[in-house]
């Protein structure tokens, strides 16, 4: 989240807010560890983001380069990487095509939750974020609960009204994978694969700022077989 | 802030107020003769197609009214601002070696008007007969008769620091600079800290126990710390530099006008605006030069004499569907000589064929090379040769030599120094993007490179050459080197070229050699554009013109750019100009020994009162960008 909090920082000034796509996967297994993949993938808009990190500033604001943005993301890893229930922790870098991976392992929803809300408060010159109470994950052994954590909500909605039309081209994709067959949930714009062992909620940036609550799912999991 | 702001606003009130011819006083006999540029505005023109009640509606005028009248006397306009609009009004600004100048120069009308707007100035006793002396923090407004000076002068801060650094060491003071912190972590931290939060990051232990610690007054109260002299030392070159610039043009009478010939005839222009600047001082006065002028004095000497009378004069002409600016730019005859030579050129026609009659913008440029470093060398080398240094006889070897040497046949041959561009909107161009594909029995994903398109402007350089060969080679050896390179026959392709992303096209035919990213244009006219080239009466401006034409369509060229390409504040400029744009166009006399002349002209189009209310649309577009 946080690295998508940077570059939603870095984008939304560059109104390069057009054409992310974003990939949220969440992998759980029966006894609440599980791995999280977020992806951000920016390659339909290489040539404007090549076009402006040829630029020293922009519109008053100072352009990162990539070494700089590199700094970022190792900084980003390490801090990640020394929470408490957080192990495995990588970033994939493409700069070519500007597609940006991070993985890690947790062995709680609760851990991965503390532990991305510390590494923004760091991370952020900001104090006391409001937004960072919110928990936006649970699961209880049966019933997994799933909403969009409200920093991010809060920071698409700062987006200009102006770049509107380009944020309907982006997309965020929820994806949460178990090891046993779901037996329901209760969003009806999700979608769940054939196996049976994952739901998928697809939407859009533009459509987040109308509607925070439209990737809010509760997934119920069938019992566990002895 | 206030006085910055109104400083900012000299060229928007320059623009906006007044002027006029009068024979009586006038307001440009107190331009101080370190003007390096001056934009003078006869205003009568101007507002008799400019209502002063439509005046200030504009942004900027709410801004003006604001400051000048200092919300005491609101309700009021410029109308009763006490200023005269039969002078003209004349904007200036000089750069010396050890301070800048910046000005206007006015008629007054009504003097109590005129304070009533100023109201922030007070007077103080003027050391110069026959004036008034107001200042208002670092501005200074001098009255003579009824024509008014308005005139901040600020040393250089490299002066200022250079003073500063002498006294603050001769009083025994260690490195102002010098940080414990900043050199252990290596780099200064941006961010301001505040005492508070080092208090609330320490620990416990270390917390004092009476709470927060105030700094101890152990400093000297009467001594200055670097700051404190730093200021001292500037207000005291600040009082300097305008005493010694006032007794030159008070006492001594000399301003602009005397001191300069050119400027004074161009004063007697009629046109609704005159524009001047002495490129041969601001050669003179840049910075940028100091270790030339201290490693080579004779040959910094020298080549001032080469800038010798190097002057840009121009008029401003405000017609009902056009503005014209005409400038005229002179030289001496060292540099004139090779300006001559270098636009001793033929036009090249094949570099037509290659200008699209739809383009939004394009320039054509027309100089021969060859004779320009031939006259160059002629003029340069003799100065260069008569510098007693050791580097610079090196150097001096390096050129001789090289001239021996080189090809020039080959070299000038390949870029004979004709050439063209174009812009042709923004249009879509190929390039790919990676879809992440996902299996629907699990929901994995994989990654798939897809075609895409991306907005990318469509610009277009070429250049004559009789020599093809010579890029071919190079083009061919690139093509040996990396398979991005590929030769389509017609053209060359270098596969994401631009910005990673995008091919770049080249055309090496007809003599011509091309770049492009116009896929068009290499895939389908590599020959040219044949009927949708130029159409024979724009071929004509461009071969009439002297070494340069240009057009652009202003039009075309807003409405191609998408919005996202600028910021929220470039496009609330491009708003206001939408239905109100048209062409520009460019055009340059022959060059001779000791002239060339410039003109450019932009006829528009779209809802206009005058000329004048769209050059003040112009202007409040621009206002509102800065503000």
């Amino acid at each position: 989240m946080k690295l998508f909090y940077s570059f939603l920082l870095i984008f939304s000034f560059l109104g390069l807010t057009s054409c992310i796509e974003i990939i949220d996967d969440i992998s759980l297994k029966n006894d609440g560890s599980g791995t999280l993949k977020y992806t951000i993938n920016l390659s339909s808009s290489k040539v404007k983001i090549n076009s402006i990190l040829a630029l020293d500033s922009l519109d008053g604001k100072k352009v990162p380069s990539i070494p700089e943005m590199e700094e970022r993301i190792v900084s980003f890893k390490k801090k990640l990487s020394a929470k408490t229930g957080i192990s495995n922790v990588t970033i994939e870098s493409d700069f070519t095509n500007y597609i940006f991976k991070l993985q890690c392992d947790f062995t709680s929803v609760i851990a991965l939750q503390n532990a991305l809300k510390d590494v923004i408060e760091e991370e952020s010159k900001e104090k006391n974020i409001p937004e960072l109470d919110h928990n936006w994950l649970s699961w209880d052994g049966t019933k997994m609960t799933r909403s969009i954590p409200e920093i991010t909500v809060k920071k698409t909605k700062e987006i200009k009204s102006e770049d509107i039309e380009l944020m309907k081209q982006g997309n965020y994709t929820s994806i949460t994978r178990f090891e046993r067959p779901v037996e329901k949930f209760d969003n009806t714009a999700a979608v769940l694969s054939k196996n049976k062992m994952a739901v998928m909620i697809k939407t859009n940036p533009y459509a987040l700022t109308q509607n925070s609550n439209i990737l809010e799912n509760s997934i119920y999991l069938s019992p566990i077989k002895n | 802030m206030i006085l910055r702001l109104q400083m900012k606003l000299f060229p928007v009130i320059s623009f906006v107020l007044f002027g006029g011819f009068v024979l009586a006083q006038k307001s440009e006999e107190l331009i101080p003769k370190d003007a390096v540029t001056v934009f003078s505005i006869n205003n009568i023109s101007l507002l008799q197609k400019v209502s002063l009640d439509d005046l200030v509606k504009y942004d900027f005028m709410e801004e003006v009214q604001q400051e000048l009248f200092d919300g005491s006397t609101s309700g009021k306009t410029i109308k009763e601002s006490g200023i005269d609009f039969d002078q003209k009004l004349n904007v200036f600004y000089g750069r010396g070696e050890t301070y800048e100048v910046s000005g206007f120069t006015f008629g007054i009308k009504d003097k109590k008007q005129l304070f009533e707007v100023f109201d922030d100035f007070e007077q103080v006793k003027s050391p110069y007969p026959g004036t008034e002396f107001y200042t208002s923090y670092f501005n200074n407004l001098i009255i003579s008769g009824n024509s008014a000076l308005l005139i901040r002068v600020e040393p250089n801060m490299n002066t200022v620091d250079e003073m500063t650094d002498s006294i603050w060491y001769a009083r025994g003071n260690e490195n102002p600079w010098y940080s414990e912190d900043s050199m252990d972590e290596g780099i200064e931290s941006d961010e301001e800290i505040l005492e508070e939060e080092i208090y609330e990051e320490m620990d416990d232990e270390s917390k004092p126990e009476s709470g927060y610690d105030f700094p101890s007054a152990e400093e000297n109260p009467n001594e200055k710390n670097y700051y404190e002299l730093r200021d001292s030392v500037q207000i005291v070159l600040q009082n300097q530099f305008l005493t010694a610039l006032c007794e030159e043009l008070l006492i001594k009478k000399m301003n602009l006008v005397k001191f300069d010939s050119r400027f004074a005839e161009q004063l007697t222009h009629t046109s609704e605006g005159i524009f001047y600047l002495d490129n041969s001082r601001n050669v003179q006065e840049a910075r940028g030069l100091w270790y030339f002028q201290t490693m080579f004095p004779t040959l910094y000497k020298d080549m001032q004499e080469v800038y010798t009378g190097n002057v840009l004069m121009g008029d401003l002409l405000l017609n009902e569907t056009s503005v014209e600016f005409k400038m005229e730019a002179r030289y001496g005859e060292a540099l004139g000589s090779i300006y001559q030579k270098m636009n001793d050129s033929k036009f090249d026609k094949n570099i037509l064929k290659y200008i699209n009659q739809n383009n939004t913008a394009y320039f054509t440029y027309n100089v021969n090379m060859r004779e320009a470093y031939e006259q160059a060398y002629k003029v340069i080398m003799p100065i260069l040769t008569d510098e007693r240094n050791p580097q610079m006889s090196a150097n001096v070897l390096t050129i001789e030599l090289l001239n021996e040497f080189v090809n020039k046949d080959a070299l000038f041959g390949t870029y004979k120094g004709s050439m063209f561009g174009t812009f042709n909107g923004v249009k879509k161009i190929k390039t790919t993007k990676i879809e992440f594909i996902y299996d629907e029995n699990t929901f994995e994903y994989y990654e798939k490179e897809v075609d895409a398109e991306e907005d990318m402007p469509i610009f277009t350089l070429g250049f004559s050459t009789e020599r093809s060969d010579i890029p071919e080679k190079v083009l061919k050896h690139l093509a040996r080197l990396t398979s991005r390179f590929q030769n389509m026959g017609d053209y060359w392709v270098y596969e994401d070229a631009i910005l990673e992303a995008a091919p770049l096209y080249m055309i090496s035919k007809n003599g011509m050699f091309i770049f492009t990213n116009d896929e068009d244009l290499a895939k389908n006219h590599s020959n040219g554009y044949g009927s949708e080239a130029l159409s024979a009466k724009q071929a004509k401006k461009a071969k009439k013109s002297g070494f340069m034409y240009g057009q652009i369509d202003w039009a075309k060229a807003i409405d191609g750019f998408p919005r996202d390409f600028f910021t929220e504040q470039e496009n609330e400029l491009i708003d206001a100009m939408r239905g109100k744009t048209g062409v520009m166009e460019l055009t340059t006399s022959k060059t001779s020994k000791e002239k060339t002349n410039f003109d450019l002209v932009y006829n528009f189009g779209g809802n206009y009162d005058n000329s004048g209310k769209y050059l003040l649309d112009l202007l409040n577009s621009i206002y509102v960008i800065s503000k």
